[in-house]
């Protein structure tokens, strides 16, 4: 099919401008998008909709506070840092990364210290693929395998899970259907990977 | 003084707060716009109610993960569109879509005439079939509901040049419906 023909019929260009056969197909597809208007199925939402639509709303159970806990905890909003946050969490981290470069090495073999518990903050992840079979979060936070797996358990294909991320500015993708890397359209802020992509990027504040 | 009528956002900050029965109201805005979508994709009127009144319900147990309540339609049109993609996909339902076509289709009083209509309709609407539900939804937004790809593109969150290509393609499988019009 011409091209020409696809820009008439997206409106790009009249009629006028194609070639004498071209015209001829485009009225050919005039008259059967036209027909698609005529013939098409018609008819207003039935009257019960409405009710049957709130009757069924009616009959979940109520949310109270445990409910709407556990709706955050399966269906939470995704965590949004802001640009100033997440430059204040780099600043931190760089100072904490460069704090112990300044302090005296302890000598001789002293009392084995306990190791300090790492800090992890669950950080919710939530991707909208419809048409996917299976959504993982790989990142800097996890060696970049796609260990994580989130889940879409009512099949709505809004993909979702917790997982558990240190303090700092992280780098992240999906990964859909174990072969296609995306990056999160709903991301804090993006950088470059060096292989011409994006990577979506997260900053994540400590929990104290 | 007229009312003030409550902003979709305002709406759904009320029905995460408690207030069930405020959903009521996007019930009837968008109610219409997705039954009118529902019955292209399906061509049955009964398929069309059903897919709506699931879209809405499942909107209502999802409304906390709406990120943009100002667009609380377009949102629930996406579930709507995510559910008619999967209904046209099911193999059960594609055995009796052509069955069913005709009756499902608006007729005419005159006899011989509604005979010939239901044959074009059967022919054009059937064609949408052998579309992929993609391409179908593509079409069907484009060129049955008149929306501009702009507008396409925000409520499917797709690009612009990735739905031209859904479009272009559902053209070129329905090209052989031409030389009936030619």
């Amino acid at each position: 099919m011409n091209d020409d023909i696809h820009r008439h019929l997206d409106g790009e260009i009249p009629a006028d401008a194609l070639s004498e056969e071209g015209r001829r197909e485009a009225g050919d597809w005039d008259r059967m998008l036209a027909s698609f208007h005529r013939e098409g199925p018609t008819g207003a939402a039935p009257a019960w909709l409405e009710d049957k639509v709130m009757a069924q709303i009616d009959a979940l159970p109520e949310r109270g506070p445990l409910g709407r806990f556990v709706d955050w905890m399966v269906n939470p909003a995704p965590v949004r840092v802001s640009p100033l946050a997440a430059g204040l969490v780099a600043a931190g981290v760089a100072l904490l990364i460069a704090l112990p470069a300044r302090s005296p090495a302890p000598e001789g073999p002293g009392p084995t210290a306990e190791p300090e518990p790492v800090e992890v903050v669950y950080v919710q992840f939530l991707l909208e693929a419809p048409m996917a079979t299976s959504v993982a979060v790989a990142g800097d936070f996890n060696g970049w395998e796609p260990s994580f797996v989130l889940a879409d358990p009512d099949g709505d294909g809004i993909w979702s899970g917790r997982v558990p991320v240190s303090p700092g500015v992280h780098a992240y993708m999906f990964v859909v259907d174990e072969t296609e890397w995306r990056t999160d359209p709903n991301a804090a802020g993006y950088q470059d990977d060096g292989f011409g992509n994006r990577n979506a990027v997260l900053a994540v504040g400590t929990s104290g | 003084m007229a009312p003030v009528e409550r902003s979709d956002a305002q709406v759904v900050r009320d029905v995460l707060s408690g207030d069930r029965d405020a959903y009521r109201l996007l019930v009837r805005r968008y109610g219409e716009v997705l039954h009118g979508h529902a019955l292209r994709m399906t061509n049955s009127p009964d398929e069309a109610a059903d897919l709506v009144q699931r879209a809405l319900v499942k909107g209502y147990r999802k409304l906390s993960t709406c990120r943009e309540p100002e667009r609380v339609g377009a949102w629930l049109f996406r579930i709507l569109a995510n559910l008619c993609k999967d209904h046209v996909r099911s193999p059960r339902r594609a055995d009796v879509s052509m069955t069913r076509l005709a009756g499902a289709l608006r007729s005419g009083s005159d006899p011989e005439a509604d005979a010939e209509g239901a044959e074009i309709r059967t022919k054009v609407w059937g064609a949408l079939d052998a579309l992929t539900p993609e391409q179908r939804e593509a079409f069907v937004l484009k060129h049955v509901e008149g929306r501009t790809y702009e507008e396409i593109a925000a409520v499917m969150d797709l690009s612009v040049a990735a739905l031209k290509m859904r479009v272009h393609r559902a053209r070129e499988a329905l090209r052989g419906l031409l030389e009936e019009y030619a």
